[in-house]
């Protein structure tokens, strides 16, 4: 008998899932200039919601692995922190997406396999 | 917006001292472009109460501040094993014991509990926490600080760089019975066995001309209990040297010989077995106070006796259960 797996144990499987991907809609996203709400936005418009928690915590550590630059600046009377992918983020980004692709297709083709031993 | 400020001035708490004013200024200019944001749909601005569900929102200002502080801690989970398991072994090794010695003690040395419960029991009490606490400090302490500095050192020391499959421990089976241990104890049976034989046949115990020891007339059960006693388990550590694992009935046998040397022990520890001493240069009053300091001794380590006795007695029984499950299967 298949047992219902709980929702705690979901959720952590969940995020682990997620903890990898956020990281690559990051830098995908901050390839064009944003500060923080507005990526925030920007990944939430597009069906990725990250609370800032955990965005903030994250666009600081990119930016000590040399990934993304920032600066401040004056806009609209607040000073924001604007990010912005740096050289060497771009090339982790095209490897990350490179590995992103191969697992994308792994798994597809497992799941293809087991789905036509079992018709 | 007091109530931003504060919630502010709270996360700032909990942040490294370094980037506290930086990561604020950026926490803070995204609270207030979602309250511009919300302001501006509304056409009218937050009440103080839509602010609170805001904030209330974004999880309680310590645990957002925890989010940029980096994972530490004292031991990694490389050492983590090895240090809970050495401090288990402190803890039943010697933490155990000495709380059921001094049970032992407070529950059938009647001198013992007079001497702790003088003041009150709960001074009692205090004084065995206290030396309890002393002896964990005494080595907690320490073997904390030791695996902090493994921990830091991990890298630079290159501890798990090199390393051999064929230098890892044996897989080990409970139910094995080291041969070299046999051995050993059939050498230290048969040497006691003979030593009795010749030393402690009768009530007085003769070393040359310089120790003479009178023993009471029990003294003649302990004589040929142990010395049963030693050939039984001679013989049986010799059984094991040649099958090196338990078996149901080898184990019950080791049950047996424990429980029976154990009683022995434990009756001879409150028989106050001695009934004099002679020796050079000793003056027959010392000699009287001597052995009456020796039985005295004995008698008040009678407790002790009983606890290690229930100790070992536990141990053995545990050993057959365990067995219990695998009987029929590989064991001879």
């Amino acid at each position: 008998m298949v047992m219902p797996m709980n929702s705690e144990a979901f959720d952590n499987l969940r995020l682990e899932l997620r903890r990898g991907c956020l990281v690559l809609a990051v830098l995908a996203a901050l390839r064009s200039e944003q500060y923080g709400y507005t990526l925030r936005k920007t990944l939430s418009e597009h069906g990725l919601e990250i609370d800032e928690g955990t965005l903030y915590p994250l666009l600081r550590r990119l930016e000590t692995q040399g990934l993304l630059n920032s600066e401040w600046r004056e806009e609209e009377k607040r000073k924001k922190r604007f990010y912005l992918l740096s050289a060497s983020g771009a090339l982790v980004l095209d490897q990350l997406l490179a590995e992103w692709r191969n697992l994308d297709s792994s798994i597809y083709t497992i799941l293809k396999e087991q789905s036509h031993g079992t018709n | 917006m007091e109530l931003i400020e504060r919630y502010l001035e709270v996360v700032k708490f909990g942040l490294p001292k370094r980037q506290r004013d930086d990561i604020i200024a950026e926490l803070s200019g995204d609270i207030y472009a979602q309250i511009e944001e919300r302001e501006t749909a509304l056409g009218r601005k937050l009440t103080e109460v839509e602010v609170e569900e805001i904030l209330k929102q974004r999880g309680h200002p310590l645990l957002v501040a925890n989010r940029f502080m980096p994972q530490e801690s004292l031991i990694g989970p490389v050492f983590f094993p090895i240090y809970r398991f050495v401090l288990k072994i402190f803890a039943f090794g010697y933490l155990l014991p000495a709380t059921l010695v001094w049970i032992g003690l407070m529950t059938f040395s009647a001198t013992y509990r007079m001497e702790q419960t003088h003041v009150s029991w709960f001074h009692a009490f205090a004084s065995l926490f206290s030396y309890l606490w002393f002896a964990f400090c005494l080595v907690v302490v320490p073997l904390t600080i030791a695996f902090v500095v493994l921990e830091r050192q991990q890298t630079r020391l290159h501890l798990f760089d090199r390393w051999n499959p064929r230098k890892l421990p044996p897989v080990r089976n409970p139910n094995a019975i080291p041969r070299s241990s046999s051995a050993f104890e059939v050498a230290a049976n048969l040497i006691f066995f003979v030593w009795w034989a010749v030393y402690a046949h009768s009530l007085e115990m003769r070393f040359g001309s310089v120790l003479h020891i009178s023993f009471q007339p029990q003294w003649l059960w302990f004589f040929w209990g142990y010395l049963a006693l030693s050939l039984g388990n001679a013989a049986l550590s010799a059984t094991n040297l040649l099958l090196p694992f338990w078996s149901v009935s080898r184990a019950k046998l080791r049950l047996f010989y424990d429980g029976v040397g154990a009683a022995l022990f434990c009756w001879l520890m409150q028989a106050n077995i001695l009934d004099g001493i002679t020796a050079k240069n000793l003056s027959a009053e010392k000699a009287i106070s001597l052995t009456q300091a020796i039985n005295h001794w004995m008698t008040t380590l009678f407790p002790a006796a009983i606890v290690i006795g229930l100790v070992v007695i536990a141990t053995g029984i545990y050993r057959i259960v365990r067995l219990k499950p695998a009987e029929g299967h590989s064991l001879p």
